[in-house]
């Protein structure tokens, strides 16, 4: 047997999923499946105890899906990467969303893992963190009593990504004049999960750019904004030196702290490259 | 223990089980469907794809209590009686397979695919393909049988 002994809950809806998320002691969320699973699977090879009940959201249906109403684009925790990567409601609205998903891993996992188990398994490595914080999306957790609360990503990643409430869906509101730009360096050739990843987000309105936020991935910590290169960047103009101009306005600590000489050189790389593509539109 | 129902190609099987069996435990050590292979058993590698709903997954990180009701479909269930599937087939007419131990979970992905799809571009065939790993690297003649079998499944 791959696993330990287990206890396996399969509740229907997300009020149920909430209620047992509260009561049960000793127990993990089982959504996609892609890191638990493994991760446990891990830990019995090496002898150590794992969760003994394990919360299955795979039949609850009102966690399922990608919707857009009203200029907002609400992805529900329990939608597969490929889902969303398929979604046609993202055209024209949050395209980006395509590039982080075409990314993730392999076509298997991306079948498997679901946008709620990427922000939320407490990996620090993770894809998806770095891309809501710069696009503010709000995340939604239910707690048992059915009463929601709302938490910026920016906070929820700040709060070490913990929650006592079932995290339910996440919310972005479209930002159609805005610029979004994705990067996302693998750890190894064969390792595919990210060295790092950030997305750069802004707007321009005669070259001037404002409301710039950036979300970094460093693997280290959890997903965090640079709040150095965005002011940076908000009192700048666009030019073919803006991508030079701003790795001398770096929060350094987020990109050097336990870096290699490497890491911290595609930081860099990732970074300019970013800008740049912003720049020339 | 606990009563499971699954739906493997299209046949009902009820099983009981302890709860913590992965999906690939459950079709190799408790059916004898040794189709689907079992390597890294880290979803890494790709041997142990199979399809659900559609699509394919690996069988390794998936608890076989929690795919009930789904519709599961392993390399067994692809032929038709004596007549091969058409990926099946291609595979063969183009000379894909080498030591063979990838293909069924490279089949299971090309079929995956297929059916949505059987027209795919190369991108979207390597797309497709990137969770299965062939140590022959016999990557070339597998996409040509893609295609193949894609046309040989538009025109049927």
């Amino acid at each position: 047997m791959l696993l330990n002994p287990l206890m396996l809950y399969l509740p229907q809806t997300s009020l149920e999923a909430a209620k047992l998320y509260k009561e049960l002691e000793d127990s993990k969320v089982l959504a996609g499946g892609t890191f638990l699973l493994n991760s446990m699977k891990l830990l019995k090879t090496k002898g150590t105890k794992t969760a003994r009940n394990i919360l299955s959201l795979a039949k609850v249906e009102d966690l399922k899906g990608v919707t857009f109403q009203n200029d907002i684009l609400t992805i529900k925790a329990m939608t597969r990467i490929n889902e969303l990567f398929e979604s046609p409601v993202l055209e024209g609205h949050l395209n980006i969303l395509h590039t982080v998903c075409r990314n993730i891993s392999t076509n298997p996992i991306r079948n498997m893992a679901t946008v709620g188990g990427n922000l939320t398994c407490r990996y620090t490595w993770t894809e998806m963190g770095a891309v809501m914080i710069a696009l503010d999306a709000q995340m939604h957790f239910l707690g048992a009593d059915g009463k929601e609360d709302i938490i910026s990503a920016e906070d929820f990643f700040k709060n070490a990504a913990r929650s006592e409430k079932l995290f339910t869906h996440v919310t972005i509101k479209a930002q159609v004049s805005s610029r979004v730009v994705y990067r996302r360096v693998k750890k190894t050739l064969h390792v595919d999960i990210p060295l790092l990843a950030l997305c750069v987000k802004t707007d321009i309105k005669a070259k001037q750019w404002y409301n710039t936020r950036i979300g970094i991935n460093n693997g280290v910590a959890f997903a965090q904004r640079d709040p150095v290169l965005e002011e940076f960047l908000n009192k700048s103009s666009s030019s073919p030196d803006l991508g030079k101009e701003a790795l001398g306005h770096l929060t350094t600590a987020i990109y050097d702290t336990r870096s290699s000489e490497y890491k911290q050189h595609m930081f860099r790389v990732s970074l300019k490259s970013a800008i740049e593509e912003i720049v020339r539109g | 223990m606990m009563d499971v129902n699954l739906t493997i190609n299209k046949k009902n099987i009820a099983l009981n089980l302890k709860g913590n069996e992965t999906l690939l435990e459950v079709l190799r050590d408790h059916l004898s469907m040794t189709g689907t292979k079992t390597a890294c058993q880290e979803s890494e590698c790709g041997t142990c794809t199979v399809m659900i709903n559609g699509n394919a997954v690996l069988s390794c990180i998936t608890l076989a209590a929690n795919v009930q009701g789904d519709e599961i479909t392993t390399i067994e269930g692809l032929a038709n009686g004596d007549v091969l599937h058409p990926v099946q087939q291609a595979y063969i007419d183009h000379g894909s397979v080498q030591c063979g131990f990838c293909i069924p979970g490279m089949i299971m992905s090309s079929v995956a695919l297929l059916k949505k799809n059987p027209a795919p571009t190369q991108e979207q065939i390597e797309y497709a393909l990137d969770g299965n790993i062939c140590r022959c690297a016999g990557y070339p003649k597998i996409f040509e049988a893609v295609r193949d079998a894609g046309k040989k499944m538009k025109t049927n």
